[in-house]
């Protein structure tokens, strides 16, 4: 396989495997959790890196992803204590784990050396540069593989567990009436979260990997009204994304995350004003046809799709429930466990 | 090992220990209201996006202008600049769309920090000068801290301490309660905007010395910690600002004493280890007082359960 293929198919596959449970992630609400868990797993990185001396263990990668999940529990925890309020849990635990993992590298803990720039960004050329050989054949890079495992690992757990993932999603207090061990399948989804950061982070780095998880999903979310559409689209948004970040940073020699996170942002930005312009000429279509006497004709795509809108329906209720207590939109989901 | 009388009577760890102090202080004030209108994430965004401003002030000023890149004035400009539009296009995302303000901070936060990450790329790949060290934008370097760096982040940070002291009223008000400070006829738009300039300055004044990615602790450890020993808004933005400025200083002192690491770190795990301090062990609220005053409680219910029966 020629290196460049291989490279940006690795850049599909890590896509796909970050975005993916991304759909989730933004609908429940734990976008900024992500961030966290994003910069907690730097220490249990760069610990785990010099034990393994290889950034594709998978006993560093569970390892770190324990250090992510660390910061789900804390933030639960914190929470919990009813000391403190808004956001601000999320914002305390991170920096902390971060900081520290920053110190060991520079401290040149057990020789291990991450440059700073790639625990940021990443560096998907490098992490593709160690080639698999199977009987003297290269069939692409090693870290394809990892990244393909955990793809996988994440397309099975969404499918075995999609019913319940989608009424803990969108009626948690529902989930609970049913008898559903929802805290259990939260924490083991964000664990499953954290695997595929730390697994993602060789490519695309500690602070961009976020992107990975949430711009595809958020556009999707704002052109889909059902939860199968909304992931197929998210996959679709993943790979264009993939591919033209991975030529925009080819072509301006810069991280292969960056020019990923900023084409993401572009497709999201034009997707909702191209969404903004739908709904306005259909507005005055429909405007136009009620005042020729005509009933409205056909609605586009979103008017087939629209039909079972009852899941969003009842994300809506209990947001405006959670409005009306007067707690902050973004806590409600933890705070109504 | 340094002593303090060295630490004290060397020029650069001096500039370092008063910078670190003078950011801590005024990121530790002003996080108080962002703490208290529960958005102390935001300052995470508008951190990161400094990066791009940063950077394009330094392009602008070796490239158009040809003077020195390094000026602090112009960094504290080009990082508003962006940290402000990140803030705004993260809330109009919230706004406009079905997405929410998580999410939408996310958005923000990547697609400005991808794009600073870029620039750097640019700037590390060109015959720029006095480019070498540009990426301690990222963690922070305080031992670069000029005696004109110093002066500048003062003013700007005391022209920020000002306003929030003219404006301290309606700052209250709009914080405490939104909808009475509108019906008394304060402009909220008004308002939050210039909350929200003090906020924002006091995140840049610190992308030297800390660095984009851990200012948010600077601005969000501070008032966490502070709100445990206080119930009082200006008890509470005099003790934040305490805890950031002592946090930086110690932190400051205990990065160049042991020596070799970043100041922004080894700050952030000092304003730490005071949160944790607070959260676990304040008088008044905190996870054992409450533990402690729990169990008497039971006890007390438990001894006059107990005396009712045995007076029957």
């Amino acid at each position: 396989m020629s290196f460049i293929l291989g490279t940006s198919l690795l850049a599909v596959v890590t896509a796909l495997a970050c975005a993916l449970p991304g759909a989730f992630v933004v609908l429940r609400r734990n976008s900024m959790l992500v961030e966290g868990i994003a910069h907690a797993v730097l220490p249990g990185i760069v610990v785990g890196y010099a034990f393994t001396l290889d950034l594709n263990s998978p006993w560093l990668i569970v390892g770190a992803a324990l250090a992510g999940l660390l910061v789900v529990l804390c933030n639960e925890w914190l929470i919990r204590t009813g000391l403190l309020t808004g956001d601000a849990p999320q914002g305390l635990v991170f920096p902390a784990l971060f900081a520290a993992g920053i110190i060991l590298i520079t401290l040149d803990f057990n020789h291990v050396h991450l440059h700073t720039h790639v625990v940021l960004v990443g560096d998907l050329n490098l992490a593709a540069f160690h080639q698999l050989v199977v009987n003297g054949v290269s069939i692409g890079p090693r870290y394809l593989y990892v990244m393909l495992a955990v793809l996988i690992v994440n397309v099975a757990f969404i499918a075995i567990f999609y019913p319940k993932l989608k009424v803990t999603t969108f009626d948690d207090q529902f989930a609970m009436v049913l008898g559903m061990r929802t805290k259990l399948l939260n924490t083991a989804f964000m664990f499953l979260v954290s695997v595929t950061v730390v697994a993602a982070f060789h490519a695309a780095g500690a602070l961009l990997v976020i992107s990975l998880v949430v711009v595809p999903a958020a556009t999707a979310h704002l052109i889909s009204q059902r939860l199968s559409v909304m992931l197929v689209l998210t996959a679709l948004f993943a790979v264009v994304g993939a591919l033209a970040g991975f030529w925009i940073a080819y072509v301006l020699n810069a991280a292969t995350s960056a020019g990923m996170a900023v084409f993401y942002g572009f497709m999201f930005v034009a997707v909702a004003f191209i969404d903004k312009l739908a709904i306005r000429v259909r507005r005055y279509r429909r405007a136009e046809a009620a005042s020729a006497g005509r009933p409205a004709g056909n609605l586009g795509i979103e008017g087939l799709l629209a039909k079972p809108r009852y899941a969003f329906a009842a994300q809506r209720r209990q947001e405006e429930s959670g409005r009306r207590d007067g707690s902050a939109p973004a806590a409600d989901t933890q705070a109504a466990e | 090992m340094v002593d303090p009388i060295e630490f004290f009577g060397n020029h650069t760890f001096r500039m370092v220990f008063f910078g670190t102090t003078v950011i801590g202080l005024v990121a530790g004030a002003l996080g108080s209201f962002a703490y208290l209108r529960k958005q102390s994430l935001i300052s995470d965004v508008i951190a990161h996006s400094a990066l791009p401003g940063a950077l394009l002030a330094f392009l602008t000023a070796v490239v158009v202008l040809g003077v020195s890149g390094r000026n602090m004035l112009g960094l504290i400009v080009g990082a508003v600049t962006t940290g402000t539009l990140a803030a705004l296009f993260a809330n109009s995302i919230a706004a406009r769309t079905k997405i929410r303000i998580d999410t939408a901070m996310a958005i923000s936060l990547t697609v400005f920090f991808g794009a600073g990450m870029i620039v750097l790329r640019i700037i590390a790949n060109g015959p720029f000068p006095g480019k070498g060290g540009i990426e301690d934008y990222l963690f922070g370097n305080a031992s670069v801290i000029t005696i004109a760096d110093l002066a500048t982040s003062t003013a700007v940070g005391a022209l920020a301490l000002i306003l929030m002291l003219v404006f301290w009223k309606e700052f209250t008000l709009r914080t405490f309660d939104p909808v009475h400070s509108t019906v008394l006829g304060f402009r909220a738009s008004v308002i939050d905007t210039l909350m929200f300039t003090t906020i924002v300055i006091a995140i840049v004044i610190g992308v030297q010395a800390v660095g984009v990615v851990l200012m948010i602790a600077v601005v969000v450890t501070p008032p966490a910690a502070a709100r445990q020993w206080t119930s009082t808004l200006p008890g509470m933005v005099a003790l934040s600002g305490a805890f950031g400025a002592i946090g930086s200083g110690v932190g400051a002192y205990l990065s160049i004493a042991v020596g070799n690491i970043p100041t922004g770190p080894v700050i952030v795990l000092t304003l730490f280890v005071i949160f944790l301090v607070s959260l676990l062990a304040s008088p008044r609220r905190s996870v054992i007082t409450t533990t402690l005053r729990r169990a008497r409680a039971r006890e007390s219910l438990r001894r006059e359960l107990l005396t009712e029966t045995t007076d029957r």
